[in-house]
């Protein structure tokens, strides 16, 4: 009887596996455009997201006052100019004639006052607010110090808003570019109050809107009628849907077999054999990135920069890339990131030496600090647990052990990770900064002024003092030279090792046209067609 | 069978439920909040007003014990409350959104896993030593000794990657519900197999079977009749858990398969410190286990007759 419902069940099983039609052929060119995400998204109110896997689908999403363009420069979005004052404090924008929601209700300047003023009142609780802190008063509104209208963002008239600076901030354009920056429907939030980003009543002014949202399986966008009304070009593809593929290997998986156009990422060890038998499907572009070792240089032996010095001296950046890791990560001398635009960074002090004199000097700094074979120098390396990070470490800590160094390393989640870090509870650790292509945004880490993300808790009063004179200047040049200036002064004292500037591993389809790589990674779908 | 005793007593193990179900979300809510960092650390900076106005939405500025009576308070009215990063759902929308997909991976693992492993361990323990039973069982030792960690990866690259029959993961269609369910069951499958194979070999030998086969019985009848409700007894009383285990979704079967279970946010939202999500999954959870144990003891009742609920 039993094994007769086994022979049964096993008959149904292998039915069950030959009923199925290949996968692969499901998935045509010219309907649904299907792209693997790094995750699932936490929210998709602009206001109070977090992650760049939420950057991606907000920008398909919506439309801020500047845009990227296929590239990701910065280019007009909403706004189709703008004027900044001698002073460079008033900045006055002029927005595109005939915009509108995806509801067709007009969308006016008094949207993106509305939409400040959200961003930075304190019940929002969003907790990318300081993006916006360049506006004036921006931070004592997001405190509660002061009502909403007190923050520098004014409508003239529907067509014309005006943002009024703290301080003068020539990176304005690059940072109304993240989502903090977009405008949200004021005429629907006031109806429906936090549900506004339930599918039912999502309204937005990006190229697509919200059709239907999945947890966990699938965010679904279609073609927002009314973007064309902005002048700027409509999208060519119909229907998007977002798949959260937070595993490596498993978005590598469903790529293969041909159930996503694209992915974020694969499994670093596949790159040799996509590059050898899908080297069309293949797309390596260098992001805007650095990750770094950061010192404690609150506590010994880290408070003594010979010591700082010694270490940085003793890492092969190169062997680490392209020897141990082999993902196509690039080598990064300098703390500010190679691609930042108009900007040329400082390579740390020891760089254009080779690699027998930077161990010589480093062991004679060592022996000046103290530590010799009789007293060795004994520290701890802290990461975020993950097979790639492990095998960094481990060569990191090798380097060390070339100059008389042992390492103990300590591994943890993120989130424990950073929160140690914040707490200044470690001796030597591996971070990372992402984001934007100002030296500012990189620099800033190390003013002593910043709190707990100057991990290290590094103070230089002369580079303290170099970086709140860049913070008066409004001209771009100008403002950048002193900020090389700091970064110099900074780099001379060690308060980082720079590793390298992560290289993005995607897989997209040859049927799609219009993917362009670029630094930030960003790839709006509206600039993507089937061939 | 003494009704009303019965009766009294599956109610004092619905009570002993209760308590372990309350122990179990004191306990859970108060380790997470001491485990190190909080919903809202990540890699970038937070300004303090910043921390202090999430803080305050998610009232994590109230004392622990203010904010143990809210989630208590709302518990009993069945709100999970607000997730703390999946900000745009609540916890309710996210189990009441994902449960599905993994009662019905579960469930249809969990009948290949009884019938499949009862068969097979009836099939060996009917001829324990002989070549049948030692393939069968070496076999069932295989698929124990296989972790689903090991089994759905390598079952997604054969049937997905190269051969191209069956999806990788999502549940878009039917073709997505066959590899999950069966690299689930396995190595229940396989434990099955074997518990059943043994009591079944060891039934085999008990006075009353001999008798009944002495009178002549036939041996279909004395093995539905008088070999597999005693034979099945360890069989169920491991059902308790194991069922709840699959139903409830496994966290490696969903994270290999891109299934919108719930069994992921076991990890994924302990590691985000999403509390309320994290409590909402351990209650749905704790529920299955103690209605399983709950229902395997009343099936203990049922199959022999030498056990009563609150019986001597």
């Amino acid at each position: 009887m039993t094994s007769n419902v086994l022979r049964r069940l096993w008959i149904a099983v292998l039915l069950g596996f030959g009923l199925s039609s290949p996968t692969g052929a499901a998935l045509a060119a010219g309907d649904v455009l299907r792209l693997g995400n790094a995750g699932e998204p936490e929210t998709l109110d602009p206001h109070r997201y977090n992650l760049r896997l939420e950057e991606t689908i907000l920008t398909d999403l919506f439309l801020g006052l500047t845009t990227f363009d296929a590239e990701a420069n910065i280019v007009p979005g909403a706004a189709e100019g703008w004027q900044v004052s001698e002073d460079g404090l008033t900045w006055t924008f002029q927005l595109r004639p005939g915009l509108a929601w995806s509801d067709g209700e007009p969308l006016t300047a008094h949207d993106f006052v509305y939409a400040f003023r959200r961003l930075l009142a304190p019940d929002t609780a969003a907790s990318l607010a300081y993006f916006m802190y360049p506006l004036a008063n921006a931070a004592a509104v997001n405190a509660g110090e002061l009502p909403p209208d007190r923050l520098g963002a004014r409508a003239l008239d529907d067509r014309t808003l005006e943002l009024t600076l703290e301080r003068p901030y020539p990176y304005l354009p690059e940072r109304l570019l993240y989502p903090t920056g977009y405008p949200v429907p004021r005429h629907v939030i006031e109806a429906v109050g936090d549900d506004w980003v339930k599918p039912e009543h999502w309204v937005s002014n990006g190229a697509y809107r919200l059709a239907d949202w999945q947890p966990q399986a699938a965010v679904t966008l279609v073609r927002n009628p009314h973007f064309a009304a902005s002048g700027l070009q409509a999208p060519a593809i119909e229907r998007l849907e977002y798949l959260p593929l937070a595993s490596e290997q498993a978005a590598y998986n469903r790529y293969r077999a041909g159930e996503v156009h694209a992915i974020g990422a694969f499994p670093a060890g596949e790159l040799p054999t996509v590059r050898e038998r899908m080297p069309e499907h293949l797309r390596l572009s260098p992001l805007l990135s650095i990750m770094y070792l950061v010192f404690n240089t609150r506590a010994a032996p880290f408070d003594d920069v010979r010591v700082r010095e010694a270490l940085a001296l003793a890492v092969d950046r190169r062997l680490l890339t392209d020897r141990v890791q082999r993902a196509g990560h690039v080598p990064s001398p300098s703390f500010v990131p190679a691609l930042v635009s108009d900007y040329q960074p400082v390579p740390e002090p020891g760089a254009d030496l080779d690699r027998p004199a930077r161990l010589a000097r480093a062991r004679a700094l060592l022996t000046e600090a103290g530590y010799g074979a009789d007293r060795p120098l004994s520290i701890t390396l802290r990461y975020v647990s993950g097979t790639e990070t492990k095998r960094t470490n481990l060569a990191i800590a090798a380097f060390w052990r070339e100059i008389g160094v042992e390492t103990r390393l300590h591994q943890a989640e993120l989130k424990v990770h950073f929160a140690d870090l914040r707490q200044g509870d470690f001796e030597v650790a591996m971070a990372g900064w992402f984001g934007e292509s100002n030296p500012e945004h990189y620099l800033g880490l190390w003013e002593s002024s910043t709190g707990d993300v100057n991990y290290g808790g590094f103070a230089h009063p002369p580079f303290d003092a170099r970086m709140a004179e860049a913070a008066g200047i409004a001209d771009l040049a100008e403002r950048n030279a002193v900020l090389r200036e700091a970064e110099r002064l900074g780099i001379a004292r060690y308060p980082a090792v720079p590793l390298y500037s992560v290289t993005v591993r995607r897989l997209v389809s040859p049927d799609l046209d219009g993917w362009r790589e670029n630094p930030r990674d960003a790839h709006p779908a509206r600039f993507l067609r089937w061939r | 069978m003494n009704q009303p005793r019965t009766g009294r007593a599956l109610l004092a193990r619905l009570a002993v439920s209760l308590v372990t179900f309350w122990v179990i979300v004191t306990a859970v809510f108060f380790l997470l909040r001491l485990a190190p960092g909080g919903p809202f650390d990540g890699e970038r900076q937070l300004p303090p007003e910043v921390e202090e106005n999430l803080r305050a939405a998610y009232h994590l500025d109230e004392p622990l014990v203010v904010q143990y009576g809210r989630y208590l308070g709302m518990l009993a009215r069945g709100d999970l409350g607000p997730s703390f990063k999946q900000k745009d759902f609540s916890v309710n929308e996210l189990v009441a959104s994902g449960a599905p997909v993994s009662l019905t991976v579960g469930g249809l693992a969990l009948l290949l896993a009884v019938a499949g492993g009862i068969g097979t361990g009836v099939r060996a323990g009917l001829a324990p030593g002989s070549a049948l039973d030692r393939t069968l069982m070496g076999v069932a030792g295989l698929g124990l000794a296989l972790p689903s960690i090991v089994v759905a990866p390598v079952a997604v690259l054969v049937f997905a990657v190269l051969l191209g029959w069956l999806p990788a993961g999502g549940v878009d269609s039917p073709a997505h519900y066959v590899l999950p369910p069966v690299a689930l069951a396995l190595p229940f499958l396989a434990a099955i197999a074997r518990l059943t194979r043994g009591s079944v070999a060891e039934t085999l030998t008990e006075p009353h079977v001999r008798t009944a086969l002495a009178k002549g019985l036939p041996a279909g009848r004395v093995l539905r009749r008088h070999v597999l409700p005693v034979a099945l007894l360890p069989v169920v009383s491991y059902l308790g858990p194991a069922a709840a285990a699959m139903l409830t979704g496994s966290v490696v079967i969903e994270q290999v398969f891109e299934l919108p279970g719930i069994g992921r946010y076991f990890v994924q939202a302990a590691l985000n410190r999403d509390y309320t999500l994290v409590m909402g999954v351990v209650v749905v959870y704790a529920a299955f286990i103690l209605t399983f144990n709950l229902l395997v003891d009343l099936a203990y009742t049922r199959l022999d007759p030498r056990i009563r609920l609150g019986g001597r």
